[in-house]
């Protein structure tokens, strides 16, 4: 019991990187039907966005310039780069959108994918090139505190992680499903041909969408810094086709279907290392994921839909 | 505006102009008469290349036509121009030019023989002027090599995303069955002292049996695809795409536990049977199986599961079929062409066959152009010549490919040659005969 | 018209010409395969530094036979690809005409490139692959590290002697080559001391969360984890081991050996030891003079990779050197420098003294490094076969 306590546990910290970044994929698969598959590396300029605003902030020494005690600055500076870093990155999804997916509109969806998987490779080559190729790390925002309930261990950081993951799915859950904005993105969900003349800005919905999901994805990055605090240029490659795996797996057009897919795949990523020999982890896990879709092959929330190629 | 601009010409007419202009002498020049000409400047460069490039001021004949030399030495742009000039550009225009007569008498007296002589003569030429020119260097031979598997997994991946109309992630990991199927293959059977023993058959059959072990691994991969079809073309929808991503991970994943083959370290000591001709033999033979692939039936039908699956259903196109014929051809294909990257690079690992392999396949597809067999051609050549080429750039080359692409992306959105016929009978006539009206609407 | 009757003329002209062109300027091309992009960046910066402060510690200049001959690198990037550290080297051979390649360093690319450096008859030197395939029948193949099979036992050795432990649990990368290849040549050795691994935990390339593994580790009871990867899954690693609650040991090997470890890893490494080429602090002589130069020059202390490439192009140096004269003929000169390259006995290297025995390997010491208090790598014990 214990032993499972522990691994769900670490199973939740693992799958909300998954859930937030495959929120993001998912919105803008549900919304303009396209593949983005420059969002993992989005994860990665957001995490790196993060630990600039988070370095300056440190640097700016705000504790005695705000005379706060210093566990409450970094607190408040672990709020401030999350809020800033969302804020900043929401402007680099904005621009790939402007750039990359905007002229491709009328053109057909797996061009503007290859345009997405092109942006990832500058994002990386360009981190590369400005940067150089050691890695940074990521300041501690938290100072770790273990609380061992019944033999379990829990950090301070993984409950913060899955809290906050969590809150920003359901806050976007409502968004979409609640404010007149998500309600817009619903419509051209579902019709991208006749929503833009009821007097909706295919342009204004598509930036939105892709705000929305980089500023998720910043929110991702920065958590991951927080978890593991090591960051390179190539961490969002894998991440990135993880998630998209996550967000097709929750259904097209469902914020918490791929919330939970993305959390689902953090499950079954950490159980299968623990149950079956951790070598076979990529084989069996990638396995069940088959299966899921042999049994629901429209993902957990989707609705059956004939997708039609724009070719 | 448009009397204006009928009495004042604008730069991009008379640009057009001038070109056409140029042109005009060559559009009688059949194909034989190209191939001729290629033959007559690769081996002019074989006879005084190298002292003319020394001349120049040169170390070496520029390998691949001087982009590398143009990047690492600013310097001697004019002599790799002049260079070019000399060796290529001046005796194909001269040669192609007063040929043609000649040639396209030749073209005409072909066309009454059977298509496969006409063709087996054009691709000898072609053969001939590739083997001459990569004579100068086993760096060109390493680089056609590749171009040429890259072909073939190109036009392979373009039967599926292009003319099927799907997304399919999954080709690296054909390639991948196909790479250690026919590795295993050669290397049990012919080669001594490795972790398999001893060889099973003199290894002088070698190269006679390879073709073997190539079928051997495209029809593995083949049955691989046929793990991806079955859950994934049920339904019409996104959905093969993340089955053959989760497809291709699970491959990877395979041979890294699998031990017998090395695991992550992988096989190395291939034989080396892929030499230029074999590649060239498979390639050929790729390109005519695949071209009549799409063209035939079953290549129509292709088409119309792709715009209207609905209204194929209605015109009696089993579309669940069909689907999954062409994917299990496309795979393979694409597992053909991993044994040959096998056996050219003689060493393979897991790590070899995933997304950067991917990114690498997709990127060649829709360089090249959805739907279309001369567009794939183009686009696996091009982007790995264009690969070689910025070698130079370091890690720049790979901020200037991805531009490059989104360019061609947001001007050309299904890429450079789409949505064409690769219409083999055409290319041999010959052209003096051509109608003019025709060629000027196609010009 | 006329530039058609010019052209056979011009043509003759240029043949006449290039028959008296001037010799070339007499230099020495050696070529650096690495992987300046892809997976391994830092890898490949630390090659192209190494590579440069060479260049400018020999002055630009290799004196063979009582003549001076200017030394050229030609450096290029393998994106971190075998296909494309193949083509490289094919590149480096028959266009650059390099008399000796450096490189490629991950055995991924070696392997293939190995196989091409053979064909062509071109010595090579690999400063980092350690898979036994990159040198195994191939004459023309050299390399500068000690290979898995030495280092496994030495740590389990090490370990057994140190802490008197019997239960290991050892956590690796599945699809990296040299992690696997330690990681099972570690077991082996541990098992002939009359140890048990009780856990055998592996992850795949990429990977930054080991909780799941790192909980069943702890729940064998492993006594200490043995963990042959790199710097930057070192921190992670370290990191999670400790919030989960495992306060033994964890014990490295060379690939921990980067300036960059301590950055990421900050205090929860202090204390850990690790088997390496040499350890930096309290270093003397020539590796001193090495680590301070370079950490002068790029700001940080060289890590193995920048060690071992250092050696490599010493060694190439020395096989230069040995050879006596070059002839001009590439081929005679290649085959002289690859003949001198395999008789090279004791070698002093800043890695440990090294000799090739016939597959072109070395045998060298390894050292034990502790990492101290204030985060420096200091000598705890050597190692010789």
């Amino acid at each position: 019991m214990e032993f499972f306590l522990q691994n769900l546990i670490n199973a939740l910290q693992w799958g909300s990187f998954y859930a937030l970044i495959a929120v993001g994929y998912s919105m803008v698969y549900g919304v303009l039907f396209l593949f983005n598959f420059a969002h993992g590396d989005v994860f990665m300029v957001g995490a790196y966005i993060g630990f600039f605003v988070s370095t300056f902030l440190l640097a700016a020494d705000l504790t005695s310039a705000l005379s706060l005690p210093p566990s409450v600055t970094l607190g408040l500076v672990l709020v401030m780069t999350l809020i800033i870093s969302m804020f900043l990155n929401s402007f680099v999804g904005m621009l790939i959108e402007r750039i990359g997916y905007r002229p491709l509109r009328a053109a057909p969806r797996a061009s503007a994918a290859i345009t997405g998987l092109m942006i990832g490779i500058i994002l990386e080559t360009g981190n590369l090139a400005i940067l150089g190729p050691q890695r940074l790390a990521f300041p501690e925002l938290i100072q770790t505190a273990t609380i061992n309930i019944a033999g379990v261990s829990i950090t301070n950081k993984k409950i913060l992680i899955v809290g906050v993951s969590i809150l920003l799915t359901l806050a976007l859950h409502l968004f979409v499903r609640r404010s007149k904005w998500g309600m817009a993105m619903r419509a051209m969900a579902y019709d991208y041909v006749v929503v833009p003349l009821m007097g909706i800005s295919t342009n204004t919905i598509a930036l939105m969408t892709f705000a929305l999901g980089s500023a998720l994805a910043a929110a991702a990055g920065i958590l991951y810094g927080v978890a593991y605090p090591v960051l390179d240029p190539n961490m969002g490659i894998l991440f990135g086709w993880k998630a998209f795996v996550a967000a097709i797996l929750g259904g097209r057009g469902s914020i918490l279907g791929a919330g939970l897919a993305g959390f689902l795949l953090g499950f079954i990523e950490i159980f299968v290392a623990t149950i079956f020999p951790s070598t076979m982890r990529n084989l069996i896990a990638f396995g069940i994921i088959l299966v899921i879709l042999i049994f629901r092959p429209h993902g957990f929330f989707g609705e059956p839909h004939s997708a039609q190629l724009r070719l | 505006m448009t009397t204006i601009s009928a009495s004042w010409p604008t730069t991009r007419q008379r640009i057009r102009a001038a070109l056409s202009k140029l042109w005009q002498p060559y559009r009688p020049v059949p194909l034989l008469g190209w191939l001729l000409a290629a033959l007559v400047a690769v081996g002019m460069e074989q006879l005084v290349g190298l002292p003319l490039a020394r001349t120049l001021g040169m170390s070496k004949i520029p390998a691949l036509f001087g982009a590398l030399v143009v990047l690492d030495q600013p310097a001697l742009i004019p002599s790799v121009l002049l260079f070019l000039i000399l060796i290529y550009i001046l005796p194909v225009g001269i040669v192609a030019r007063f040929t043609a007569p000649f040639t396209n008498k030749i073209a005409a007296r072909l066309v009454s023989y059977p298509l496969v002589i006409t063709a087996v003569i054009h691709l000898l030429l072609l053969y001939a002027v590739l083997h001459i020119w990569c004579d100068i260097s086993d760096y060109r031979v390493l680089v056609a090599r590749m171009a040429m598997i890259a072909i073939i997994l190109t036009l392979s991946l373009n039967v599926v995303n292009g003319y099927m109309g799907e997304f399919s992630c999954s080709h690296p990991g054909f390639m991948a069955l196909g790479a250690y199927v026919a590795s295993v293959f050669t290397l049990v059977f012919f080669v001594s002292e490795n972790q398999f023993g001893e060889a099973l058959v003199p290894p002088a059959l070698g190269p006679f049996l390879f073709p073997l072990a190539l079928i051997l691994g495209g029809l593995v991969a083949a049955v691989g695809a046929l793990l991806v079809a079955i859950p994934s073309f049920r339904t019409r929808g996104d959905y093969l795409a993340i089955i053959s991503l989760a497809f291709m991970f699970i491959v990877k994943s395979l041979f890294e536990n699998l031990e017998i083959v090395g695991g992550a370290r992988g096989i190395s000591n291939q034989p080396n049977y892929a030499s230029l001709p074999v590649v060239f033999a498979w390639t050929v033979l790729a390109i005519w199986i695949i071209n009549n692939f799409v063209r035939s039936t079953m290549g129509k039908a292709l088409n119309a599961v792709r715009d209207d699956e609905l209204a194929a259903t209605a015109m009696t196109v089993d579309t669940r079929k069909t689907k999954m014929t062409a994917f299990l051809f496309a795979a393979f294909w694409a597992g053909v062409a991993g044994g040959l990257f096998a056996h050219v690079l003689r060493y393979i690992n897991p790590d070899s066959f995933g997304i950067r392999k991917l990114a690498e396949v997709l990127a060649m597809v829709y360089f090249g152009g959805l739907n279309s067999v001369t567009g794939s051609i183009v686009g696996a050549v091009g982007l790995t010549m264009i690969s070689e080429a910025l070698r130079p750039l370091e890690i720049y080359k790979w901020i200037i490919i991805p531009i490059m692409l989104i360019l061609i992306m947001i001007f050309r959105p299904t890429g450079l040659i789409a949505f064409t016929e690769f219409n083999v009978e055409r290319l041999f006539l010959p052209k003096d005969k051509a109608p003019e009206g025709a060629e000027d609407a196609t010009a | 018209m006329k530039i058609y009757k010019i052209f056979p003329l011009l043509l003759i002209t240029i043949i006449l010409l290039g028959a008296c062109a001037p010799a070339l300027p007499e230099s020495i091309k050696i070529g650096v395969n690495a992987p300046l992009t892809g997976d391994i960046p830092k890898v490949g910066e630390g090659t192209r530094y190494a590579a440069e402060l060479w260049l400018e510690e020999t002055g630009g200049t290799i004196n063979v036979g009582g003549k001076d001959y200017t030394v050229e690198l030609v450096i290029e990037d393998n994106e971190s690809k075998g296909e494309s550290a193949a083509a490289v080297n094919t590149k480096l051979i028959t266009q650059d005409e390099v008399l000796v390649i450096v490189g490629p360093q991950a055995s991924k690319q070696a392997v293939p490139a190995g196989a091409v450096a053979n064909d062509l008859e071109t010595p090579m030197i690999s400063p980092w692959s350690t898979n036994p395939a990159t040198t195994l029948g191939r004459p023309w193949v050299f390399r500068t590290p000690f290979l898995d099979p030495f280092q496994g036992p030495v740590v389990a050795n090490f370990v057994s002697e140190e802490f008197g432990y019997t239960n290991a649990g050892v956590l690796y990368d599945i699809a990296s080559d040299y992690p696997k290849g330690l990681a099972e040549f570690f077991q082996m050795g541990w098992e002939d001391i009359g140890g048990s691994v009780v856990a055998f935990e592996s992850f795949t390339t990429g990977d930054t969360d080991f909780s799941a593994q790192l909980t069943k580790i702890k729940d064998a009871g492993a006594e200490f984890i043995f963990a042959p990867q790199y710097y930057n899954e070192i921190a992670l690693i370290v990191q999670q081991a400790r919030e989960l609650g495992f306060e033994g040991p964890i014990v490295g090997s060379d690939s921990w050996g980067s300036a960059e470890l301590m950055n990421l890893c900050g205090d929860a490494c202090k204390g850990l030891f690790f088997s390496t080429h040499y350890a930096a602090e309290g270093a003397t002589g020539a590796t001193k003079e090495f680590i301070d130069k370079y950490n002068a020059k790029y700001g940080y202390v060289p890590d193995d990779v920048g060690a071992l490439t250092w050696d490599a192009f010493n060694i190439v140096k020395k096989a230069i050197e040995d050879c006596g004269a070059i002839t001009g003929d590439i081929d005679a000169d290649r085959q002289c420098v690859r003949d001198a390259m395999a008789n090279i006995r004791e070698f002093p290297g800043i890695t440990g003294n090294m000799s090739f025995n016939e597959e072109g390997d070395p045998t060298k010491c390894a050292v034990i490094v502790k990492i101290s208090d204030e985060g420096l790598f200091t000598f705890y014990e050597q190692v010789c076969p």
